[in-house]
């Protein structure tokens, strides 16, 4: 479904993604992990076409990242990206207008569930009741993909677990859920395979059960095995 | 498009309102000047109303590159580049919303201050007299050079179009400077000789293609034809930048 052939990305001398080659299928719970600056980001927003790779090709459903797959992908980044006029509703309206598998119904039930007031305005949300609005306005759409970057950055254990519950409902055979985290344990709880970059490439991809299966290992195990005291 | 260009108009709307809010207040003065027979404050009146058209129809054409370069460089531009919309459209928006601005604005200002002149003359009946003999002056000078409505209203199109036009020269210097030479030592200059150049040329271009008409209305005519074709240039040249180039 979501795949990078051979995709790189420098950022002048920097790279921030290096030769990476995978195919991410529907029907799982993908956790990108690795440490600041491993390119989990970068990776995500190339997939969302918001950044153009320097190398190699990003393709969803066999065909470029652009126009047509941003019909079909839901990207949420980690910043705060709404306008400063906005009130809750009006990013909602804003999807609605945008996009054709948004449901404002859907929405405001999740602001109601998250506790989130529709007259509030996005500048004046605290970093938590932020990240609970981008949950809420990204899984709001009936997308194929979602990539969430730091879905559980700067929330409190109670909301975390309602964000927890949202994505799995959300997890369906059809759809695929990227999501990257630093909280490795917490992911364990959600994903079914795991990605693992260090230093823009990719250093290992995963299938959870069987990794627990064939080496007894969980995912924070392999996190530590791959990274050791630099990821730890 | 439409949508686009709602969202376009939401992010610029309160300059517009304070601009209309402006001018309602400076044309109060005005008529207060005038029909109350106080000169001082007639004049200042007169300066204001000028100034805002100025200035005014200045501010939205730099607002918008402004708005651009935001949109292009802080995180606010996720809100434009995930949706479905391709970077022609995206950039379309803001160029038929901004010179739809630029043009509603100066039709504001340029009735506003036909109506002011009218009212302007029937109350100060040696006013007018004065204003036709400098036609006459002017036109013993120079024959082609009329001071009458229509030419007046040229004059105005040609200035309004040639703004757009440098508008959009701005629009790509910006993405240029953001597409291009992102990360690069320089770019801020590299750019600003970039519009420097851009502008120089489309002048020399609007003066090689009308040195030859005789009619000052044509010359308008014609030179705003020219500034809008190459805003038309401009916008495809930035939009496939951005199309191609562009990583937000």
């Amino acid at each position: 479904m979501l795949e990078s052939k051979s995709i790189t990305k420098k950022f002048g001398s920097k790279i921030a993604v290096n030769n990476v080659s995978m195919r991410l299928e529907p029907g799982h719970i993908y956790a990108m992990l690795g440490p600041n600056g491993s390119g989990k980001t970068t990776w995500m927003k190339m997939g969302a076409g918001l950044i153009k790779p320097t190398d190699g090709q990003m393709l969803f459903n066999g065909q470029p990242v652009g126009i047509e797959s941003r019909k079909s992908i839901a990207y949420m980044s980690t910043e705060p990206y709404f306008y400063a006029w906005m009130k809750v509703k009006d990013v909602g309206r804003y999807y609605a207008d945008f996009f054709q598998d948004f449901s404002y119904d859907a929405y405001a039930s999740l602001l109601k569930r998250m506790d989130l007031a529709e007259d509030l305005k996005t500048s004046a949300l605290s970093s938590g009741m932020m990240a609970k609005l981008k949950i809420a306005v990204t899984l709001s759409r009936d997308a194929k993909v979602f990539m969430l970057d730091e879905p559980f950055n700067g929330i409190d254990l109670l909301t975390r677990d309602e964000i927890r519950a949202c994505i799995l409902e959300n997890a369906q055979p059809d759809k695929l859920m990227l999501l990257s985290s630093h909280l490795v344990e917490e992911m364990e709880a959600i994903a079914d395979r795991a990605v693992f970059l260090k230093n823009g490439s990719l250093a290992d991809e995963a299938d959870l059960e069987n990794l627990r299966e064939t080496r007894g290992l969980s995912m924070a195990d392999r996190y530590r095995e791959i990274y050791g005291q630099e990821g730890a | 498009m439409r949508t686009l260009m709602k969202y376009e108009f939401r992010k610029t709307w309160a300059f517009k309102v304070l601009l209309l809010g402006a001018a309602v207040v400076a044309e109060i003065v005005f008529l207060i000047g005038l029909y109350g027979g106080l000169d001082r404050v007639l004049g200042v009146s007169v300066l204001l109303l000028t100034m805002l058209a100025i200035c005014g129809v200045m501010a939205i054409g730099l607002g918008s590159v402004v708005q651009l370069y935001r949109d292009m460089n802080t995180k606010q531009s996720y809100m434009l580049f995930m949706t479905p919309n391709s970077s022609y459209k995206i950039l379309g928006a803001k160029v038929l919303e901004n010179g739809i601005s630029i043009l509603l604005a100066g039709a504001f200002f340029f009735a506003l201050g036909a109506l002011d002149i009218t009212l302007l003359f029937a109350h100060e009946g040696q006013l007018e007299e004065l204003w036709n003999a400098i036609r006459q002056f002017l036109s013993q000078i120079d024959s082609r050079i009329t001071l009458d409505f229509s030419t007046m209203l040229t004059f105005v199109l040609s200035i309004l179009a040639s703004w757009i036009s440098t508008v959009t020269c701005a629009y790509l210097g910006v993405v240029i400077s953001t597409a291009l030479l992102n990360g690069k030592r320089g770019n801020g200059i590299i750019s600003f000789l970039i519009i420097m150049a851009l502008l120089w040329l489309s002048g020399f271009i609007e003066l090689r293609a009308t040195e030859s008409i005789e009619n000052v209305r044509t010359v308008f005519v014609a030179q705003s034809c020219i500034a809008l074709v190459l805003s038309a240039v401009m916008y495809v040249l930035t939009a496939r930048i951005m199309e191609t180039k562009l990583s937000v």
